[in-house]
């Protein structure tokens, strides 16, 4: 018994006579997972202080509690931002144990895929204190083959049919001797979109790479850069990434406007670390030619990460309030709107005009949310009738995991969006061709939080639509993958070497941790260690 | 300054709302609070199906055809624009509501609709730019039958009024420059035989509206300056105004409210 009780349940403080009330109002029941031996649990999410909070117990290692997100209202606001699932071409497994168990896709799964990730390797050229996947110099580990990756983008297509976005990511794919041929493997395909997920360090110290990835990015078939940029400070770096990698940033971004490559900046962000520095992230974007977006994530607390308290980690909630408290005069926290694929509380999307050039006089950004009424297409709860069909359907490709600018589709359903807004017949004020250029002036901003062994929602789950593929051909949810032990279990299977349960290191955890040779924490006293996992079943590779 | 004359407002408002630059600023059919609002309207008048609502100021019928869709009702719109009226009838035949929405042209304070028809009037942000406020809330009296509901949603103003500068001819197309303290719509129903059964702030409403014709005129700025100037709009004069609108709505000398009036049984 591990005696971690974070508050203990049931009522009252106080040993008072009589019937006291709770002090949270109970919203829902869900299943989860223990963070320590990964067991699926039964876990309930309380409304307390206008925050809301996802707690469980595990009849081994006791109760569990963390903030899922920080603004109540918000939160039940976004329940409406739901849009009906789409059922995939192919599931990779059955139904069995339920979920998480059971990934993936099981046929139970609520949504398809809107972004496929492919791990190519787990090798990276940098150690950073902060890594969801556990990487960096290591002896062992693996890196996929040609063959391996051909059959990851046909279980991808297979699902797909034509896949909107694929993500070569590691591990550091850009050292695979073979990204440039995976990414010409996935062009040779019905994918439209390839995005490289990279630290920048070849980009800015190999020309012919950046140029390379910029032949192949071309009308109908785009390549498109994910860049860890985590802010502007030495010490954010140095915090995040172990080393100042500012100047490797900016040439990285040089290279990529050079070769007309389309970047999006990705910050990982950190209570007590980075979170001062996301107006500033923005408004650098803003100025780069070669940026066009930027998604902030809470750090996720799977992986190697530093000690976090799980009571008041960041949520997508207080990125948001971050964002407009840092530019008050560009943003307000009505600008940002749930996303419907996945389950709305997971990520949150605006998009923004700009009116003139950023760092000069008279520049400013329009989010686009002040233009129309998104709950109006958006909302499908309350919404029978919907005003304009055609806008709802280029909003939802806008709020949406697969929506990458740089690319034609997502510009396409810019300029649908904003055409809607033309007064069409009567107004002798026209906008069509003059939108036709608005599209240069566009810029997303992403606050995506991912869950984590703490946070999991199995409700959350269900309707994720960011998939990792794996060498086996199957399609597991990305917070699945990075909490339920399906990482560890492929790595194990993909190097030989065994690998433990990955546990957070979270405050109140500490007593349990050991370091794993991976530098993430484990459980010192064996539990989750491999022969643990049986209970997630085979690998699908005999189906 | 000059403040215009009831008809030549009268015919300002409407041809603003039923298709110039205006209705791009303001958005199809828009209204603050848009379509959440208007929900929450009609779950206050207790709609039943098969029940007839009188929609006055029915613009381009997006009102119209959420009412028919939504609560099963039979809605009549009626509106002074008549590219609206167009507009609103094709949207709602595209919509296969043809049967159940019907529009008519015509004017608030002589509704061409008989007497004692309707279970239910709405009216959303549209009473304040009514030169005749008194006749038209006569209007929704007559047209409904006793024990029917008017809904209105508007615009309010404080006692003290507002600044010189809203109460121009430019501002009445934004609903601003008639708009009455709230007291007064009440009292304006219930010298029709309307008794306030139901009153809501929706303040923030309005500030979003106000915060959305900005960002509309600034996308215009950005995409179309010439033939927003050849239209004659003037897009730091608009903006002036919102931003004066947007002050005095956080001052709280504007706001915004839902109001439900039964008319009494007995005259």
């Amino acid at each position: 018994m591990a005696g971690m009780p974070v508050r203990a349940p049931g009522p009252g403080r106080s040993p008072a006579v009589g019937r006291r009330d709770r002090d949270e109002v109970f919203l829902e029941y869900t299943k989860s997972i223990c963070p320590v031996c990964k067991v699926v649990v039964d876990a309930q999410v309380n409304i307390r202080g206008d925050k809301v909070y996802l707690r469980k117990r595990c009849a081994e290692h006791g109760w569990f509690e963390a903030l899922v997100y920080g603004d109540a209202q918000a939160y039940l606001a976004s329940a409406r931002f739901n849009k009906p699932g789409t059922i995939p071409l192919a599931f990779q497994t059955e139904v069995r144990d339920g979920c998480p168990s059971d990934c993936g896709l099981c046929p139970e799964h609520k949504q398809h895929a809107c972004l496929g990730i492919i791990e190519v390797n787990t090798g990276c050229n940098l150690d950073c204190p902060v890594c969801f996947a556990d990487s960096g110099h290591q002896p062992d580990g693996y890196a996929i083959t040609r063959a391996q990756c051909e059959r990851m983008l046909d279980a991808f297509v297979a699902a797909e049919g034509e896949p909107e976005v694929v993500m070569f990511s590691g591990g550091e794919p850009t050292i695979h001797k073979y990204i440039v041929e995976f990414i010409d493997l996935a062009q040779s395909r019905p994918i439209r979109t390839v995005t490289v997920n990279t630290n920048g360090i070849r980009l800015a110290t190999d020309k012919s790479f950046a140029a390379a990835l910029g032949e192949r990015n071309r009308p109908g078939k785009a390549v498109t850069i994910y860049l860890q940029f985590d802010g502007l400070t030495e010490s954010t770096h140095r915090a995040v990434r172990g080393t100042d990698l500012r100047e490797i940033k900016q040439r990285a971004l040089d290279a990529c406007a050079a070769a007309g490559l389309t970047v999006t900046l990705v910050a990982a962000i950190e209570r007590g670390v980075n979170e001062h520095e996301i107006g500033d992230i923005i408004e650098f974007g803003l100025a780069h030619p070669a940026v066009r977006s930027v998604s902030f994530q809470p750090v996720t607390h799977s992986g190697r990460h530093p000690q976090f308290d799980p009571l008041t980690r960041l949520t997508n909630s207080d990125v948001i309030e971050l964002i407009a408290a840092q530019r008050p005069g560009w943003f307000v926290k009505d600008d940002f709107f749930p996303v419907p694929c996945c389950f709305p509380a997971c990520r949150s999307v605006t998009y923004l005009l700009t009116e003139g050039t950023a760092g000069q006089p008279g520049f400013g950004v329009l989010p686009v949310p002040r233009l129309l009424q998104v709950e109006d297409y958006l909302d499908y709860v309350s919404n029978r009738v919907v005003p304009d069909y055609a806008v709802r359907e280029a909003l939802e490709k806008l709020w949406s995991a697969s929506a990458v600018l740089g690319t034609g589709t997502t510009e396409e359903q810019l300029r649908a969006a904003a055409e809607a807004l033309d007064c069409a017949d009567a107004c002798g004020v026209n906008l069509p061709e003059a939108i036709a250029n608005l599209t240069d002036r566009a810029f997303m901003i992403v606050v995506q939080d991912f869950q984590d062994p703490y946070t999991l929602n199995v409700r959350q789950l269900m309707k994720c639509c960011v998939e990792e593929i794996t060498p086996d051909g199957r399609l597991i949810p990305f917070c699945a993958y990075n909490s339920v032990g399906y990482r560890e279990q492929v790595r194990e299977q993909m190097s030989g070497v065994p690998v433990a349960d990955v546990v957070p290191n979270a405050a109140p955890l500490q007593p349990l941790l050991v370091t794993s040779p991976y530098g993430s924490k484990i459980a010192g006293n064996g539990t989750g260690r491999p022969g643990g996992r049986h209970r997630y079943g085979p690998p699908a590779a005999t189906r | 300054m000059t403040i215009p004359g009831p008809a030549e407002v009268k015919a300002c408002c409407a041809a603003a709302y039923s298709g110039d630059a205006v209705a791009l600023l303001l958005g199809e059919s828009y209204h603050p609070g848009g379509l959440p609002l208007t929900r929450r309207l009609a779950a206050a008048l207790d709609l039943r199906p098969g029940q007839r609502v009188i929609d006055v100021a029915s613009g381009p019928g997006a009102t119209a055809r959420l009412l028919a869709a939504e609560y099963a009702v039979t809605v009549d719109g009626v509106e002074l624009g008549e590219p609206a009226v167009q507009r609103a009838r094709v949207a709602a035949a595209e919509a296969g509501l043809s049967g159940r929405v019907r529009f008519h042209r015509g004017d608030a304070e002589r509704l061409p609709l008989p007497d004692a028809v309707a279970d239910a009037v709405v009216c959303e942000c549209a009473l304040c730019t009514f030169p005749g406020k008194q006749a038209a809330a006569a209007e929704f009296a007559r047209v409904l039958r006793p024990g029917g509901r008017a809904g209105i949603t508007d615009v309010t103003v404080t006692d003290g009024g507002l600044p010189e500068e809203l109460i121009t001819l430019n501002a009445w197309v934004a609903c601003i420059a008639g708009a009455r303290p709230a007291p007064q719509y009440a009292e304006l129903l219930a010298a029709a035989g309307l008794r306030v059964i139901r009153e809501e702030r929706h303040d923030d409403a309005i500030a979003r509206m106000i915060g959305q014709i900005e960002g509309r005129v600034r996308l215009l700025r950005m995409t179309a300056a010439g033939r927003l100037a050849a239209a004659g709009i003037d897009t730091s004069a608009v903006l002036r105004y919102t931003a004066l609108a947007r002050q005095a709505v956080a001052d709280g000398l504007i706001g915004y409210r839902l109001l439900v009036a039964e008319k009494t049984l007995v005259p």
